[in-house]
């Protein structure tokens, strides 16, 4: 009963940065379009992520079954569950890969954590890391692993921006430094905006533009 | 070339299973220890206490029972009674919250194991026999076939299996603001000679007569199922 991988995508960031709701404005679109999606969401103390995007994205919108949003004690430590010591989150993800074969994609979310969050490769293939700007322009150049080493660096509610003296165009450009012009998107996800780019980056970089496996099984 | 040296490649191979640095997903794990703090202010002495009752009343009589016969069916070659430790302990798994946590982390540390171990046919077999549906990888049998593919000796890897359950429970102790620092080192000081009276109860006891009675810490462990803020898996 061994699985085929199914493509991974780490979402990791601060506390309060906005990783879940991404999530809820990431897989209905992803949805649209043809693709499904598992969520695997580790949460330092709660278990309230996982149980409002299962009621969010799969009770009430439909998008997915409510068995497909697993939740994930992490002992208090949230990078070791996807670092150091991934096996629990490696054992859901695998368990989700042998019975929902038609996925195509998995989408891990990290506990909040502090900066250095990273992904090990052996759990996600691609790895988001968001901020928001309520920490001030500086955050980006006050690097960090997570900001310097994911694929995608989010930066969220940029609508609060101008009430915070928060400037993008500085964001932008230090990001671009710290990171060696690896790709930076700005988003506000309670409205969506700027999340089109955020699928497109999976799409293209992690399912390199193949077709919904459903659309191509019918 | 290490043939007349007192330290070996095995004793090693024993410290390398025997660090909490080794991915099992222990670390996440608090035994139910999280939902007695809940219920209850705790203190030092129960920690030591706590611990001391799951090894001679639980993690003793079955886990280690378990990991014995595991390791003395590899040692056989008798992939049969291997697969029946495995279902035995599997099924006296009762809360299914530890039950899932117990296949996660035998599953993982065969997986791992298995990446540089490559020699040894019955750590295959098992693997086999877990992608087949006919075993689950249920941690103390995983724990016992890597040890035995490692060739670390059968007492001590039990040993390294009560101490390592010890230094879980103590870390989440250390992380849920129990204990200090210095005592989770004392109880486990203080935990000595239960984890060596423990395995050698129970390391060679026969897996019909594997056995555990915790009725408290079953109860607690429901009510960590149930909880709906936690920290940890177990």
């Amino acid at each position: 009963m061994s699985s085929k991988r199914i493509p991974r995508v780490g979402i990791g960031g601060p506390v309060g940065s906005g990783k879940t709701m991404l999530i809820e404005q990431i897989v209905p679109t992803l949805f649209t379009k043809g693709y499904k999606v598992g969520i695997v969401s580790n949460d330092v103390v709660s278990k309230e992520d996982a149980e409002r995007m299962r009621r969010n994205l799969a009770t009430e919108k439909g998008l997915m079954p409510e068995e497909l949003v697993i939740g994930v004690a992490t002992g208090g430590c949230p990078h070791t569950a996807v670092r150091e010591d991934p096996s629990i989150n490696l054992s859901v993800v695998e368990e989700m890969e042998l019975k929902y074969d038609y996925l195509d994609l998995i989408l891990i979310e990290s506990g909040g954590d502090n900066i250095t969050t990273t992904f090990s490769p052996a759990l996600a293939d691609y790895f988001i890391y968001i901020i928001d700007v309520t920490g001030g322009d500086k955050y980006p150049r006050k690097r960090g692993l997570g900001i310097e080493n994911c694929d995608l660096l989010v930066i969220n509610k940029i609508d609060i921006a101008p009430y915070i003296g928060a400037d993008l165009k500085v964001m932008e450009r230090d990001a671009k430094i710290v990171r060696s012009n690896k790709p930076t998107v700005f988003v506000n996800s309670k409205t969506g905006q700027g999340v089109d780019a955020v699928v497109s980056s999976i799409i293209r970089d992690v399912l390199f533009e193949a077709s919904p496996k459903t659309l191509v099984k019918n | 070339m290490f043939m007349n040296t007192d330290i070996s490649r095995e004793d090693v191979s024993l410290l390398q299973m025997s660090d909490s640095f080794f991915p099992t997903g222990l670390y996440a794990t608090s035994s139910g220890l999280e939902a007695l703090l809940q219920i209850k202010r705790l203190k030092n002495k129960d920690i030591s206490n706590l611990i001391a009752i799951y090894l001679q009343q639980v993690v003793g009589p079955s886990d280690c029972t378990a990991l014995g016969n595991a390791y003395e069916s590899c040692r056989k070659g008798d992939l049969d009674a291997l697969l029946n430790t495995d279902e035995s302990l599997y099924f006296m798994r009762i809360i299914e919250e530890t039950r899932n946590a117990s296949v996660r982390s035998g599953n993982q540390l065969l997986k791992c194991v298995s990446s540089f171990v490559k020699n040894k046919k019955m750590l295959k077999d098992y693997q086999n026999a877990i992608s087949s549906g006919n075993a689950t990888g249920v941690y103390p049998v995983s724990f016992g076939v890597v040890t035995w593919s490692l060739d670390i000796p059968k007492k001590r890897a039990g040993l390294i299996l009560l101490y390592g359950f010890t230094v879980s429970v103590i870390g989440a102790a250390l992380r849920l603001g129990i204990v200090q620092h210095f005592d989770g080192q004392q109880i486990i000081h203080e935990l000595r000679l239960v984890m060596l009276e423990s395995v050698l109860k129970n390391i060679d006891r026969s897996i019909s007569s594997m056995w555990q009675f915790a009725p408290e810490l079953d109860i607690l462990q429901m009510k960590h199922e149930m909880m709906s803020s936690k920290m940890f898996i177990t």
